[in-house]
Formats: structure tokens, sequence, C-alpha cells
């Protein structure tokens, strides 16, 4: 593990860079090389509050999340955020290739109001909705933007700024997601020098996760954009 | 099913908040699952001549483009077979019912492959038609280049293996979806995408609500269900609802030939379905087993009698196993066979069998009770 990696987070820093959206979109760009590293430990969404009674009959816990940490750097420059993501899925699937193949995903999850508690495990209530940055391995590295106002319903807005791009090397994803601060669409509100918290979800499709069953922080964590 | 160690150290607050959830999912399955009335469908297997316009009408319906060309909402499969997808019986899913069905338990199923269902075929038309006569066939290819190896209908009149001539048989097996009165799909669903119709407990999936996380899928026991690779989402019968609404019947049953569909609610007490299903209860659910209760329902198929080693008649067992039948139609086939040839030998007999009258089918537009109307003057 880098010097620079931090285990067991409850604050990530998204040091500014006096860098371009297209030098930070470079998985291989010396703009990353100095921010820090942050591991962040991921656990299984909780069977009990799936919404649907199949899954939760035919499922069992200790078999889903099988992503249990990926690793993030964040920086940002003033106009856009950019997040690195990484992590090592024990095969990697970058298709629906077929009715029972599942692609490879990963989310970042934001609550898009202040002041009002938003609870992760069900990504948001009515009154409380977050919003998710949503990159799949076949979406071309256009992720969708997506509200969620609490368990089972999501739902993409038409228009999405988010961009990305991706690598698969070495049997790791490498991802780098970002969005510019602030944008027209139905999307969580950031801004430099302001803090929100973060949560982050990952999908490993060769075991068939999907939907609600997936890996994901169970905690918000901090995302300061210094 | 087992809950992690952490997941089970919860505070009385979370493990509150988590029954909530649980009671709302339960409250939001009821009233998707809600109905006042029920369509159905009953398809007299003694009729059915496997010539697949059903198969045909209802693929110039619905599943002619957008992603829907592989797809056959409407099959017919020779049986015994291993029908389509292949070996969709063995692949798990509906329910365990429990306590006399006030308690069922879901069982996973599998997720069948593309080419198991049959995959949407090329043909070399302009290598055949442009090639001297003789010197080129017609050759089916998969999308990806293989050759095919199943499809809707691959063991079209094989029929019965390893029982010789003249005790052989076969029959046809229509299928669409069964518009469950407890569809495995709609508990599966994690987007609560799916829904009977309050008002004919048609079974929709929401396109707009739709993820495409093939959960309905992988739990219909029936495998029923598709995937469309280029919307994302998937995709079933819908049991022509839009033609429903206009009075004009399904494309399935309307195009038969053979008079085999009847369409109607299973309420309405003057109309066939109820007279086949509850009345004279000849007509039952495939795969009773599943615990799902399928609003189709079919007239099992009697067969010539057997004949014994010297080519002369036996009437102590049927030609068709009846244990094959059960495990198809549920115990109830042996009563049903029986009132079938009962009747049969009364209408033989001269005498008038109302039940042989609504099987045969005469007046065709009967049929289909209040969907009679014809789809080009339908408003």
């Amino acid at each position: 593990m880098a010097e620079n990696t931090v285990t067991t987070v409850e604050q990530l820093v998204a040091n500014k860079v006096a860098a371009s959206k297209e030098e930070l979109l470079k998985l291989d760009s010396p703009a990353w090389a100095g921010a820090k590293e942050y591991v962040l430990e991921m656990a299984a969404t909780p069977l009990a509050n799936q919404p649907s009674p199949y899954i939760k009959a035919t499922r069992d816990e200790k078999e889903i999340g099988k992503i249990t940490k990926v690793s993030m750097k964040c920086l940002h420059n003033g106009k856009e955020v950019f997040f690195y993501i990484k992590w090592t899925p024990k095969e990697r699937s970058t298709s629906i290739g077929d009715l029972n193949i599942f692609p490879d995903a990963v989310a970042l999850l934001f609550p898009m109001k202040e002041g009002i508690d938003t609870p992760i495990k069900e990504m948001g209530k009515e009154d409380a909705p977050t919003n998710a940055w949503y990159w799949r391995a076949d979406f071309d590295n256009k992720p969708k933007n997506q509200v969620t106002q609490g368990l089972s319903t999501s739902l993409y807005t038409e228009k999405s700024s988010v961009f990305a791009n991706s690598e698969w090397k070495d049997n790791e994803w490498k991802v780098v997601m970002g969005r510019a601060l602030q944008v027209e669409e139905d999307a969580v509100k950031l801004a430099a020098g302001g803090k929100k918290p973060l949560g982050i979800a990952a999908w490993e499709g060769a075991a068939g996760e999907r939907g609600g069953v997936k890996a994901f922080s169970k905690e918000w964590r901090d995302l300061v954009l210094a | 099913m087992a809950e992690v160690e952490a997941n089970k150290q919860l505070s009385p607050e979370e493990k509150k908040r988590q029954e909530e959830l649980a009671q709302q999912t339960v409250a939001i399955k009821d009233e998707l699952r809600k109905t006042k009335r029920q369509l159905a469908m009953v398809l007299d297997l003694n009729k059915c001549i496997g010539c697949q316009l059903c198969s045909m009408a209802c693929k110039n319906t619905w599943t002619k483009k957008e992603g829907r060309e592989y797809m056959w909402w409407n099959t017919v499969n020779t049986m015994p077979g291993k029908g389509t997808p292949k070996d969709f019986e063995k692949s798990g899913g509906g329910y365990k019912v429990l306590f006399e069905g006030k308690v069922r338990e879901p069982i996973r199923g599998n997720l069948p492959t593309r080419k198991e269902f049959g995959d949407f075929w090329k043909f070399n038309h302009e290598e055949v038609i442009n090639s001297k006569f003789g010197t080129s066939v017609l050759k089916a290819t998969n999308p990806d280049g293989t050759a095919p190896e199943w499809s809707m209908n691959w063991d079209e009149d094989q029929g019965a293996v390893g029982i010789k001539y003249p005790n052989s048989f076969f029959f046809y097996l229509p299928r669409i979806c069964n518009h469950c009165t407890y569809p495995p799909c709609l508990d599966a669903c994690p987007r609560h995408a799916i829904y009977k119709r309050e008002e004919d407990g048609i079974v929709l999936i929401d396109q707009n609500r739709c993820k495409g996380y093939r959960f309905c899928l992988e739990s219909c026991p029936y495998k029923k269900i598709y995937f469309n690779f280029e919307k994302l989402t998937s995709q079933k019968c819908i049991f022509c609802y839009p033609r429903i609404e206009k009075g004009v019947p399904n494309a399935c049953a309307r195009q038969c030939t053979g008079r085999v569909r009847f369409v109607d609610y299973v309420d309405n007490e003057q109309g066939p379905v109820y007279q086949l299903v509850k009345k004279w209860k000849v007509a039952l659910p495939l795969f009773p087993k599943f615990g799902t209760e399928p609003n189709v329902f079919y007239v099992p198929p009697l067969a010539p009698p057997r004949l014994d080693e010297t080519g002369k008649v036996d009437l102590s067992k049927p030609r068709i196993p009846l244990k094959y039948m059960v495990d198809l139609f549920g115990p109830e086939v042996e009563q049903s066979f029986k009132l079938l040839q009962q009747e049969m030998e009364r209408a033989r007999d001269g005498e008038k069998s109302e039940l042989m009258e609504i099987l045969m089918a005469k007046r065709w537009k009967k049929m289909f009770g209040p969907f009679d109307k014809d789809p080009e003057t339908a408003v």
C-alpha cells in the first residue's frame, strides 16, 4: 500500500489542484500522484432491508457484498470535482453479455439536503433525497445521475453531467468519475471550501450483484473540498 | 436466510426500522397484487395442431422490433419436450406453499441463457437466392456466428422418447405468461415495477420503473420473461391489454385456427372460462406445484387408446402415462380426463353435452366472452 494511504477514514479531503478536466481524467496523470489515497471498507447491504420478499428469502447476507474495500483519491480544480476509485473484483464483468451476466459497477452517494438526517442504508427518504453518480462497465464511461428518496425509488435524471474514464489493468478497475461543482439537473450541490457527506457502493457483476444486492459503505464519510 | 453477525447487533431503533421496512414491502406488494377481477385463458390441448399461428400473431403484433426480435411471448412446444427456454421446468423459482396457501415461501430460481431461449437467428437468404440451384442450402446462425443449438420449438414433433410404435405419443403445449394470482416476479422485483392491473389482473412490467435486474426472470418458474438487450428492461406477454381495452381478444386467441383458446373473466359465470375452470373443472393450470396460481388453464390432452403386444386395444392404462399428466397438471387431471371421456360418450350417444358444446366452439365469438370485437373496427 502506498505511503500516503489512509484506512478506515471518517473524512476524505479533496485538495485543490491547478489541473484541467482533461488532465484529471487521465488515469496515469501526475496530478493524481500527490493525492492522498483513502481505503474505504464496505459491507453487504442489510438483507432485512431488501424491498423484495424473493431476494430476502433466497439470498444469504454472507454471499452479498463481494467487494469489501475500495481505494479512493479525491481532487478538485475549483470548477470540477474528481474521484479516482480503484478496486479488485475476483473476476471482471464488462457487459450484459447474456441474461445471466451482470456488469461491474460503482456509485458515489450524496445527501441532497443539508441539516436533515438522511439514512444511507435506505438511500435517503421522501423528504431527504440522495444523489448517486452511477458508473457501470457497460455505460461507455457515461455515468448516470440518479435521485433516490428511499429504497426502490431511484430514478435516473434525463441529463447527467457526470463524466468518467476507466481502465481494467492488472486485475483492477480504475475509474475516475467527476462532475462540475454546480450543475443544472436535479443533483447534489457542491462548492469549494465546503463539506459534504459521501457514501460509496460497488457491485461485483460476476457474482450476480445488481440493484440492492451490493456492497456499500455503511456510514457517511465527510468529503471536504479544501 | 442468514444475516451476518454485524447486523444482528442492531440498536433497538435499527431493529424497529427494519421491521417497519419489512412491513412496508409486504404492504406494497399486497397492493400491487390486488385485483377486482381476473382475466384468464383456457387452452384446449386436444385441438392444438402446433401450427404456430398464435406465435406468429404475437410476433407480428408485439415482438418484431426494438430489441424484442428474439422474444417469443407466445411459444408452442411439443411435449414431452424440454420446452422454452430449455428445461425451464427444472430452473427453480415459484413458491413452496405452506399452511393451505396462507404462506408462500419464494424458491430461488436460475437465469437461463439467451441461447437456451433460442436466439434471433440470421439466415443466408441472399446466398441461397443468388447461388446456382442446388449449390447452397438455407442455414441459420446465431448473432455471434455460432450454429443454433436450441430454439423456441427445437424439439418439434420429437415427442416421447423411448416409447415405441404403436404407443408413441406427443401433443402441443402453447404457453404465454400465466398472469398468476401470486406472481413471483411481482414479489421479486426490488423496484416494485411489476403489478397486476386492478381491473383485470393482467401482470405488467412498468417499463419506466424496470432497471433490468432480472430478479423477475430468476423467480418465474415458467421462465416467461425476456430481457430486452437494447432497452435494458425485462419484457413479457402483456395479455394484449391494448386490444382487451377495446373489447378485442388477444392476438394469439383470435388468430388460432384450431379454436383452442377461450378468453374471459374467471368470474363471468355465463362465459366459457368460468364454465371450464370453475363449473366443469376440466381446465387445469400448468405445474400447479410451482405455487403461483396461474390464470392460464389447459384442457388436458386425451390420446388414442393404448395397444397391447398383439395390437389389440388395451384400456387398462392410458397411452399418455397418467403420472406424466399429473406432473404437468396436478392430481385433478385424473378427474378431468374421466369427465371429458364421460361427456364425449354422451355426445357420441346422441345426448346433449354442455361441456362438449363449449369445447367444440361452433360459435367462434362465444369463445371470447365480452372480447368479441373485430380489431379492424374496434375503437
